[in-house]
């Protein structure tokens, strides 16, 4: 009961800073606008074409954005900790954006689209990005597989090390496919490579959200077995799951949530690393609980770091990916020097 | 045994290694995006004019250009042959240990702060900068428990890497010198500056040389710190000197084309295991591999995407992410982590 109570605590800190980073998101940026200007262009009282513009056509697809890739990275991130039981993976360390994102710079090459402007010709090309980072994302997450598994068990260091040249490799098969394209894409293509979502839009948005709730849901109900995957192998066999298959559908569910989010913000690591990490020290050891509030955490943690892209710099953008592994890295050493070797 | 192989296999790569040069030179220079007979660029050497656009593209773009890809494929091989045999470190190497990344972030710095420096001094900061990610890269392997286990090292120089990589775009981002910034991320080969190109070579020499008499030491070193000081090794001097070489080699490098990863990881460990531990010839004939190497991989750079050139980067990466996935397959077992 006690836990149950702290759990739901929890969630609604996590709403209440979410809401604040929301504020600051909406009302902040290169047109101040008050907090009033919003809820009066929200709830349609006498709308100013001016506001609707900037809020329904930049600011909200953008925080709207940033809060569906924050949930995916953050659900991704915790089934990749919990399936490797290492508390160093993450989709972005482990190469998987990486995969995803090379596949889907090449379905950018092939049909020739333009992603910044997106038309209603190309919407279906849209709706496809995301299945096809899928084939990159399932390719990287195998190689990875294989390669990290020696006698049969996953080794823990070596895993973040083959993903981490796994990163690389695809890293330069990206740049040597982008490398084709004409002058403007590729510039597209190496912002969106390292991680922004400020040409947000709704196409994006109606792109990625059958993906992020689907399998949200699907994981989320499957989430009692990455406890069970914390015992020995030899344990949960025994209670008559089939570890390895369940493993197999939760990995690929989580490749399919970051493909999703990367097809629409590039490659943005370090919120699968710490979104899991602060749920674990808020509300313990299960997953049934952890995964919600991973999910907060990580849809803040993006929705605050854009808001920093946005306005550090002004005038001049960020890309978020940046923003995030300066936050992250350091977080990421901080674990390491904690992690028992 | 093992002597004997010690003895004549490095002698004969050696040996036979001018040749490769020298093949590695005559394409360089005669192929390319243009085309250019071999009787234009011999005349381009012996009689040079300066109005004539061929004997420009020989003289002030493609041998510049093939010296520096020699010249750094036998620094970065070298500075990671020391680097494995001092640390012991199967996956030592000056891009995996944020040493390259240490250069680019404090030659970003220095031309978002103070703009038109020398190239003196550009290769100076450059060589600070090595130090600074090496400094950085092993602190915090010591700091860390078990830190300086080779996939350990690897994992935190990797990390620590991708941050100042990421503070230097930001703030080549905000000061808006972005492009030329990320030309000394992505290696720089095609477009050799031939003062620099001057200027490097004294540095790289003298890191060669500071290489080479360590090298013996290194090879004692490479046993084992007990072993070491058991053989009345003086550590702490072998280690700063050779980590004096790496940042001589690696600084030079880095000012001259950027960063290139993989070379000086891949070749250490084809040399050892063609010519054994010794590093009295594991030195020198990473060097020359090295430089054939180099030259070779940008030569491929030229043609994979013909008449466009591909960063030289891709092409070591092509061939260097396999071989580490290989390394860490057979070599990064529980023992070594």
């Amino acid at each position: 009961m006690l836990r149950t109570n702290r759990f739901l605590l929890t969630l609604f800190v996590i709403f209440l800073l979410t809401f604040g980073a929301f504020y600051l998101h909406i009302t902040n940026g290169s047109f101040d606008m008050s907090i009033w200007d919003v809820i009066k262009t929200l709830l349609r009282i006498d709308p100013n074409p001016k506001h609707d513009l900037v809020i329904f056509e930049f600011r909200l697809p953008r925080i709207v954005i940033a809060m569906l890739v924050g949930i995916g990275l953050g659900i991704a991130g915790t089934v990749m900790q919990g399936v490797t039981r290492n508390g160093l993976a993450d989709p972005g360390i482990l190469g998987i954006n990486a995969g995803a994102g090379a596949s889907i710079v090449l379905f950018l090459l092939l049909f020739q689209m333009k992603a910044k402007h997106i038309t209603d010709g190309s919407w279906t090309s849209t709706m496809m990005m995301p299945l096809f980072g899928f084939v990159g994302g399932a390719l990287a997450a195998a190689l990875i597989l294989i390669f990290s598994r020696k006698n049969g068990r996953m080794d823990m260091q070596r895993l973040i090390l083959t993903g981490i040249s796994i990163n690389s490799g695809f890293g330069a098969l990206s740049m040597y496919i982008s490398l084709k394209m004409n002058p403007q894409d590729f510039e597209m293509a190496a912002v969106w490579m390292v991680g922004s979502i400020y040409n947000a839009n709704w196409i994006f948005v109606l792109s990625m959200l059958p993906w992020i709730v689907i399998l949200s849901v699907i994981i989320y109900r499957k989430s009692h077995l990455l406890d069970y995957f914390q015992l020995e192998e030899g344990t949960v066999t025994s209670l008559g799951i089939s570890v390895e298959k369940e493993k197999i559908i939760l990995i690929l569910c989580s490749v399919g949530l970051i493909s999703a989010c990367v097809s629409v913000s590039g490659s943005i690591g370090f919120i699968g690393l710490m979104a899991p990490h602060i749920a674990r020290s808020l509300v313990g050891l299960r997953h049934r609980l952890i995964m919600p509030v991973s999910a907060g955490v990580g849809m803040f943690l993006l929705i605050i770091s854009d808001y920093i892209s946005k306005t550090v710099f002004e005038p001049s953008e960020l890309p978020v990916g940046i923003v995030v592994s300066i936050i992250g890295i350091p977080y990421f050493l901080y674990l390491l020097v904690k992690s028992k070797a | 045994m093992s002597t004997k192989k010690t003895n004549w296999i490095p002698i004969m790569i050696l040996a036979i290694s001018p040749f490769f040069i020298l093949l590695a030179i005559v394409i360089s220079v005669l192929y390319g995006t243009k085309d250019i007979s071999a009787l234009t660029a011999w005349q381009a050497i012996t009689e040079f004019d300066s109005n004539n656009v061929d004997h420009n593209i020989i003289v002030g773009s493609r041998i510049p250009r093939v010296v520096a890809a020699l010249l750094v494929g036998a620094f970065l091989a070298v500075a990671g042959a020391i680097m494995q045999g001092i640390t012991r470190n199967y996956l030592a190497s000056p891009s995996i240990m944020g040493v390259n990344d240490g250069s680019a972030f404090v030659i970003t710095l220095a031309i978002v702060f103070f703009p038109g420096l020398s190239n003196y001094q550009m290769i100076i900061l450059s060589m600070i900068g090595s130090a600074l990610g090496a400094g950085l890269v092993f602190g915090f392997g010591s700091v860390i428990r078990n830190g300086l286990s080779p996939v350990r090292l690897a994992i935190i120089g990797t990390v620590i890497g991708t941050f100042l990589s990421s503070i230097a775009s930001a703030i080549a981002l905000f000061n808006q010198v972005s492009q030329t910034v990320s030309i000394w991320y992505n290696a720089k080969i095609h477009a050799v500056d031939v003062d620099m190109l001057r200027i490097a070579i004294p540095f790289g020499i003298i890191g060669l040389l500071l290489a080479l008499f360590t090298s013996k030491s290194v090879t004692v070193a490479s046993l084992g710190e007990d072993i070491a000081v058991g053989l009345g090794q003086r550590t702490k001097w072998v280690k700063a000197l050779s980590m004096l070489a790496v940042v001589f080699l690696t600084g030079t490098s880095v000012a001259l084309v950027g960063k290139i990863a993989f070379v000086g990881l891949v070749i250490p460990h084809i040399v050892r295991f063609i010519v054994g531990v010794d590093y009295r010839y594991v030195i020198p004939c990473s060097a020359v591999v090295g430089s054939i190497f180099l030259a070779f991989c940008d030569i491929i750079s030229r043609f994979i995407n013909y008449p466009f050139e591909t960063p030289i980067g891709i092409v070591t990466a092509v061939i260097g992410v396999p071989f580490f996935l290989y390394l860490i397959r057979t070599k990064g077992g529980e023992k070594s982590a």
